[in-house]
């Protein structure tokens, strides 16, 4: 189209716009073809050429504001096959939020592989995905501009060219490795970060946590953030470091703790000493006592008792109030030593039943083996096979057959699924996606073929975890 | 539990029903028949009067089933010819290992009835009859004929008038637009259309009737200021149409655009229509309402045979008020088949004549694009029938980019100063971040709609 048509058909349009003929305003080739007919014919003609000029002889102009964004990094592992997404999409699908989908991702990051980013991605703010998806996430929080996403070392003077991300994941592996470089690193260029941040690099502090990282940590005592300052407090009390000593008085919060604790002795020849917690009188005292248990050490309480950590801990009374009980081991989890954490695991453990349930509170500070201690405990047992769904922080695919049929829970299983009640075979559905996350591949397929024997459909929504990790096998 | 002709006749909800089942019974019109009798189900694909093959999937066990037809009979005849195959000629299925998906997914929704299957023999309906139906089906006389083929004449010759004494009404209501001004037709599009394509259904214009419902909401797709070019393409794409009919109204492709369309027995039959032997892949679906309450769903093929791209498309329509259908394809699927295309000037619109076995996965054709302008194939579909609307197109090497407003673009990545074509939907954010190596979509003359890709990251589903 030249440049006298183009002005025509711009006229015209302008004209037709508001009403009224544009032969007039034709260019002269278009007046031609349209000429000889009559008034409304000519002007169906010329809308019938502006048309087709509009459709082929202009091309949509591209705005100057156009933005490309970076492109998507490629990540350290493979992409799931293609021909294993459909099952992923199902599984994905079936997953009813942000938790149970990142056990998906977690199981399929577990057997080497990535997921394609266009069935899944990261949020800008997750933190629980696999450390392997840290380029998507700061990628997502629109982190701008070439920076180091690579395995060259973290020092002071490359700190500002990691994405965030990338950066906390090269800090968990020093801390691992080298905790002592990984807290001067921390300490030299955490001041200049904002809160936010300087917090998550404190929490970064409990890999290789050791009694060298005490001077920092006190130092911490003097941080702006309050948030920090607690933080740093817990940390110090998993070393066994007390926190500000108190005045003992009413007004001290270890001994206002204390005075909801109520201390006895048990036994008629071996007297033992016993903590039992003390009759609440009304709801406020509740609140006030979940309170000072969220904000005490519990080094500072045993210390209020005159024992040690594992000393208070084996003379608690668990099983006289519930509440009391998952305070205390929310309270271990928190500021408790690992040797106080691990013997609090053990004894619940050793007694079985609902209050080794309570073990659940300790997950993120337990070892791999207590973890799976405890999940086969649960499985075993089968009293509390709900709790299964609860469980945090354990590593997918391990769990064998041998596993599953060492103890109730498949006869369980079985007659949930063949039996009729909607509320049990809900709870059946969680427990098989817990189990699809938890299990070898090996033993997602023996699963599978059991559930289906019993009478639950084979494509059953449900199974599509456990069928995920059965299709992951030998890849 | 076995099928046995009792059980179907008392299943089916008449006996029209019945006697339809008994001429679908053909093996030739299932090109898939298989079973699992692990699991009790049968399954099959039915060439029926659509584009796709309907999928019919029965449990043997409880009489649960499911097929993708739009039909309002439950069960419907594809169903009950499944289960009348499976009763007289149980050999017919081949037995199969593992289910397809689309068996996989209506298992892991459905739950399962306790209740058995009702009395046999009930309603007066019976397999017998709907078998001498069939075999009723007597060659008529010679006068017989010449009546029926006098009246079709004649009929023909009505709607013909009909059709013409429409579009000339047609020609006067795009001339009243353009005198009372395109700004008031573009506020007021969608009352002016309706009452123009009410008028063109009652004269027997029933394509171009729908085609004007759906000028509105296309309009209303576009920024304001874009919608008085687009509705100067729009009338004078109905101009040309219409003038085209005029010269040859019985051209086929003129005649489906105008009033309606070829049966596929029509269309198998005419010697014009092509049919391409080839492998396909299913680039995307596009669902739309119309304002008719009709759902059109469009489903893109690409030949991968083919050294240029080649497009087919897939076209049904169902009612709306049926709700949702089952698909008969999952974007991405590839497969041998044989296609009748729909003889036109270019043609598009295709039938699944034979679809023969699945075909694995893989990237597309290098096609050798044309970077100097990646809307060259919409020019050459225009200037061969530029009453098209939608033109499928694969696009070069590019990238999905945002402007200031927050919409999405597709940009040459070896002309970033170029074209870039507006996309018509929301994109999701990670498409942002990838290369796209090709892209298949359709352009609607100011829209994009994407339909697939391929990107270092592998085929991308984006439809």
């Amino acid at each position: 189209m030249n440049e006298i048509e183009q002005t025509g058909l711009a006229t015209m349009r302008d004209s037709w716009i508001t009403g009224g003929t544009s032969f007039d305003l034709a260019p002269a080739a278009w007046k031609e073809i349209a000429g000889s007919a009559n008034p409304d014919e000519r002007e169906r003609r010329l809308l019938a050429i502006a048309a087709q000029a509009l459709e082929i002889a202009l091309r949509p102009a591209a705005p100057k504001t156009l933005k490309r964004r970076p492109p998507l990094p490629e990540l350290a592992l493979p992409m799931l096959p293609e021909r294993l997404r459909p099952v992923l999409r199902a599984a994905l699908k079936h997953a009813a939020d942000a938790r149970t989908k990142s056990r998906v991702v977690a199981l399929v990051a577990s057997r080497g592989f990535v997921l394609h980013p266009m069935d899944w991605m990261p949020a800008a703010s997750d933190q629980t995905s696999p450390d392997v998806y840290g380029p998507w996430i700061d990628w997502q929080a629109g982190v701008d501009g070439e920076k180091h996403t690579s395995l060259e070392q973290l020092t002071a003077q490359n700190w500002d060219d990691f994405y965030p991300v990338a950066r906390r994941s090269a800090l968990a592996d020093m801390r691992r490795t080298a905790p002592a470089s990984a807290r001067q690193l921390i300490e030299t260029k955490g001041p200049s970060e904002p809160a936010e941040v300087r917090l998550a690099l404190i929490e970064l502090m409990h890999f290789g946590l050791g009694s060298d990282d005490v001077p920092f940590l006190k130092s911490l005592s003097a941080d702006r953030s309050g948030k920090v300052r607690e933080l740093a407090g817990r940390l110090l009390a998993r070393l066994g470091e007390h926190g500000q000593p108190g005045d003992g008085g009413p007004e001290d919060p270890v001994a206002e703790l204390a005075a909801f604790i109520a201390e006895g002795k048990s036994g008629f020849i071996r007297r033992r000493t016993t903590y039992t917690p003390a009759k609440l009188k009304s709801p406020a005292q509740e609140r006030r006592r979940a309170e000072l248990f969220e904000t005490c050490n519990m080094v500072d309480l045993a210390a209020r008792f005159g024992v040690t950590e594992s000393d208070f801990i084996g003379a608690w009374q668990f099983g006289a109030d519930n509440n009391a009980d998952i305070f205390v081991a929310r309270m271990a989890a928190a500021s408790g030593s690992d040797a106080a954490v691990t013997h609090m695991a053990d004894t619940l453990v050793a007694e079985g039943g609902k209050p080794a349930l309570l073990v659940l509170h300790l997950m993120p500070r337990l070892d791999r083996s207590r973890k799976r201690v405890l999940i086969r405990l649960i499985l075993k047992d089968t009293q509390h096979l709900g709790a299964l769904t609860q469980v945090e922080g354990v590593e997918a695919g391990w769990l064998e057959w041998g596993d599953l049929i060492n103890g109730k829970t498949l006869p369980a299983l079985r007659a949930a699924v063949a039996g009729n009640d909607d509320a049990v075979k809900r709870g059946v559905d969680q427990l098989l996606e817990t189990l699809g996350f938890l299990t070898t591949a090996e033993a997602a397929e023996k699963l599978i073929g059991d559930v289906v024997a019993a009478g639950m459909a084979p494509a059953a929504p449900s199974l599509g975890l456990l069928r995920l990790n059965a299709s992951l096998a030998g890849l | 539990m076995e099928f046995d002709l009792k059980t179907i006749e008392a299943l089916a909800p008449d006996q029209a029903s019945l006697s339809s089942a008994s001429k679908l019974t053909k093996q030739s019109n299932w090109p898939r028949l298989e079973k699992n009798e692990q699991l009790a189900i049968i399954w099959g694909e039915c060439q029926g009067s659509g584009s796709n093959p309907y999928r019919v999937v029965v449990d043997t066990g409880d009489h649960g089933y499911k097929c993708t037809c739009p039909s309002r009979k439950f069960p419907c005849k594809h169903t009950l010819a499944l289960m009348w195959i499976a009763a007289t000629s149980p050999a017919s299925f081949a037995a199969a290992g593992s289910t397809p998906e689309w068996v996989n997914d209506w298992l892991g929704r459905r739950r399962k009835t306790t209740s058995q299957a009702p009395a046999p023999g009930a309603g007066g309906k019976s397999i017998g009859e709907a078998s001498r139906d069939e075999e009723n089906d007597v060659v008529e006389d010679a006068a017989s004929v010449e009546r029926r083929e006098a009246a079709q004449r004649k009929r023909a010759q009505d709607t013909r008038s009909a059709v013409s004494a429409a579009l000339d009404e047609l020609d006067q209501w795009i001339s009243d637009q353009l005198r009372l001004g395109l700004a008031g037709f573009v506020d007021n599009s969608s009352d002016r259309c309706r009452r123009i394509a009410a008028r063109l259904v009652d004269m027997k214009a029933t394509a171009l009737a729908g085609r004007i419902d759906e000028i509105p909401s296309r309009l209303m797709g576009l920024r304001s200021e874009e919608r008085p070019d687009a509705a100067i393409r729009e009338l004078g794409k109905l101009v040309l149409l219409a003038k085209a009919w005029r010269l040859t109204p019985d051209d086929a492709e003129l005649k489906r655009l105008v009033s309606s369309s070829e049966s596929r027995e029509q269309v198998l039959a005419n010697p014009d229509a092509t049919q391409i032997e080839s492998a396909w892949e299913v680039l995307g679906e596009k669902i739309e309402t119309r304002r008719d309450g009709l759902v059109s769903h469009s489903t893109w093929l690409l030949d991968l045979n083919s050294a240029s791209p080649r497009f087919a498309l897939l076209l049904d329509y169902f009612p709306a008020s049926a709700g949702r259908r089952s698909n008969a394809f999952t974007p991405g699927d590839r497969f041998d088949a044989r296609l009748a295309f729909y003889p036109a000037r270019q043609p598009l619109r295709a039938l699944v004549v034979d679809r023969k076995g699945d075909i694995s996965s893989g990237e597309w054709p290098d096609f050798g694009f044309d970077i100097a302008d990646p809307l060259a194939a919409h020019v050459a579909y225009q200037e061969r029938a530029p009453w098209l609307t939608d033109c499928p197109v694969m696009l070069p090497p590019g990238a999905i980019l945002k402007d200031d407003r927050g919409d999405a673009w597709w940009q040459s990545a070896d002309d970033p100063h170029g074209i870039a074509l507006p996309i018509a939907d929301t994109v999701s954010p990670t498409l942002l971040g990838l290369d796209l190596t090709a892209t298949a979509g359709l352009w609607s003359g100011s829209r994009l709609l994407l339909l697939a890709a391929q990107s270092g990251f592998g085929r991308l589903d984006l439809s």
